[in-house]
């Protein structure tokens, strides 16, 4: 299967919010009680019910204005994917499309995922003090495209700010975008396709990542890698030669124990 | 064959709550490092199982200091008590848990330099535990992530050299051949005894304090 992945246009986005809606209605996720904060934004952040999101901001448009910046905030899907390195039991993992799909079943509910995701996307739903819990994210409505649909934010959006695609495909789309926006967006550009790995995400940004809020230059965490790629061969290595030398150990004490005991029988 | 007493009924029942927690540590901790076994720890309960353990493995021995606190003190001192014996053991130890000559091993007091070792180890790895373990616990969601990363990155630091070090003292303690011979000290853990002849060899110096009394 090639890879697949969704391309979001910041420059086409009306925040209808209609992927909100879309997302937990196919999902049965459940509504959130919120209060006015003097902004459309709502809910004013991810939760474990919460996957996908608009965040709005607002900036001077040079000429006493201002202009509203869109931007999604959901699972990127990285390919390098910080938090598939972090989790103990499997339970997020990549499926053959390249997404970042989760078995909710196999958590552990440890929320390594929520602490190092370079994006700041997981949230763990529990009890902290006893630590059962489980995460949630999206991902990437893996039984719909499996089945050859779009993922349902995709189908929802009406002013067409998200498509679904070959990844390879929706790169050159996004490009070719980020051109045309080039002459009104001097800082136009196409976010994920070189991204950690490249993303299943993309984005075609009209400002700076940092505008929208974006790392600039998202990273899987020295912790992350420090933890799980160096420390278990270093673990089983050792282990290793720990148990190989106390069996050798073993081996000549008592061979010596026994060579004595001999030579005292003998007496 | 004859006995004699070294430790008491409560240290030992401390002992072993210790033994106990430290081992549900263990285990449910191997349960998240290596990912061959992390598909046990879905829905939560090894992590449940890790803090019940890690609350008993701080509880147990405060307790015991507490109530115990001029023997515990006497037991600390006698832990960090190093003296030039310490560095003859170290040098005669590899003859004698080879070649089981123990011709120059100097004779010890109530804890060998072994134990003492461990006893030290034991001080400085419990609290790197406990701090990194309280971060992740109680601190996920008000200090930086960062903070959580690298204490994870520490506490599986700690881990592994504890882990190693453990393998060592069961060893040594249990079942090294030569513990085999003289009794050894795992009765000391069960009965709170050892044979004569194991304090002589192991305690020279402790066992002429007993003997005298
Ligand atoms: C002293 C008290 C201790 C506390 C409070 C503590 C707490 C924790 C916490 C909160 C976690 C993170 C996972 C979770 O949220 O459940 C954890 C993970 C872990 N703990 Fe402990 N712990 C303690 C002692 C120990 C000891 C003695 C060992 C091993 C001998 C150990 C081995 C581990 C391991 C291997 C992990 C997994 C780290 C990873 O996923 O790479 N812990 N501990």
């Amino acid at each position: 299967m090639a890879e697949k992945a969704i391309l979001y246009d910041s420059s086409k986005c009306t925040a209808c919010r209609g992927c909100q809606v879309a997302c937990k209605q196919w999902w049965g996720l459940p509504g959130e009680t919120t209060t006015q904060r003097g902004t459309y934004e709502n809910p004013p952040d991810l939760s474990a019910d919460t996957w996908v999101k608009i965040k709005f901001k607002e900036i001077s448009n040079g000429n006493g204005g201002v202009e509203w910046i869109f931007t999604r905030r959901s699972c990127m899907h990285c390919t390098d994917a910080a938090c598939i390195r972090v989790c103990p039991t499997g339970a997020l993992y990549h499926d053959p499309s390249g997404v970042v799909a989760y078995n909710k079943d196999l958590c552990s509910g440890c929320g390594y995922c929520v602490e190092f995701c370079p994006f700041d996307v997981p949230r763990a739903k529990g009890n902290n003090l006893t630590g059962i819990r489980k995460i949630d994210k999206c991902g990437l409505c893996g039984d719909r495209i499996g089945n050859g649909l779009t993922p349902a934010c995709v189908k929802t959006c009406p002013s067409g700010a998200l498509v679904f695609g070959d990844q390879s495909g929706l790169v050159d789309v996004g490009n070719k975008r980020v051109q045309e926006l080039k002459s009104t967006y001097p800082d136009a550009y196409l976010y994920g396709e070189k991204e950690l790995g490249g993303l299943h995400v993309m984005y075609v940004l009209t400002q700076t990542p940092d505008v929208h809020g974006l790392p600039a230059h998202p990273d899987v965490p020295a912790a992350a890698i420090a933890t799980d790629d160096i420390l278990p061969p270093l673990a089983y290595a050792l282990t290793g030669l720990a148990v190989v030398g106390l069996g050798i150990n073993y081996l000549v004490a008592r061979a010596n124990a026994n060579k004595e005991a001999e030579a005292k029988a003998k007496k | 064959m004859e006995r004699v007493q070294k430790y008491t009924k409560p240290a030992r029942v401390f002992h072993w709550m210790h033994v106990g927690a430290f081992l549900l540590l263990l285990i449910t901790g191997i349960i998240l490092f290596v990912p061959a076994f992390g598909a046990a720890a879905q829905d939560s309960w090894t992590r449940v199982i890790h803090r019940i353990g890690a609350v008993i493995f701080v509880l147990a021995p405060l307790i015991q200091i507490i109530a115990n606190r001029t023997t515990a003190w006497a037991s600390v001192k006698r832990a960090f008590a190093w003296n030039g014996d310490d560095l003859k053991w170290a040098t005669a130890m590899p003859r004698y848990y080879f070649l089981g000559d123990e011709s120059a091993m100097p004779p010890q007091g109530e804890m060998n330099t072994g134990q003492k070792l461990w006893y030290t180890l034991l001080l400085i790895f419990g609290p790197i535990f406990l701090v990194t373990g309280i971060l992740m616990w109680f601190f996920k969601y008000s200090l930086p992530s960062a903070v959580f990363q690298w204490s994870v990155f520490v506490h599986d630091v700690a881990f592994i050299l504890i882990f190693l070090m453990f393998l060592v003292h069961i060893y040594l303690g249990v079942i090294h051949p030569m513990m085999r011979k003289h009794g050894g000290s795992f009765s000391s853990m069960v009965d709170g005894t050892v044979t004569a002849e194991y304090a002589k060899s192991h305690h020279g110096k402790w066992y002429k304090e007993v003997a005298k009394k």
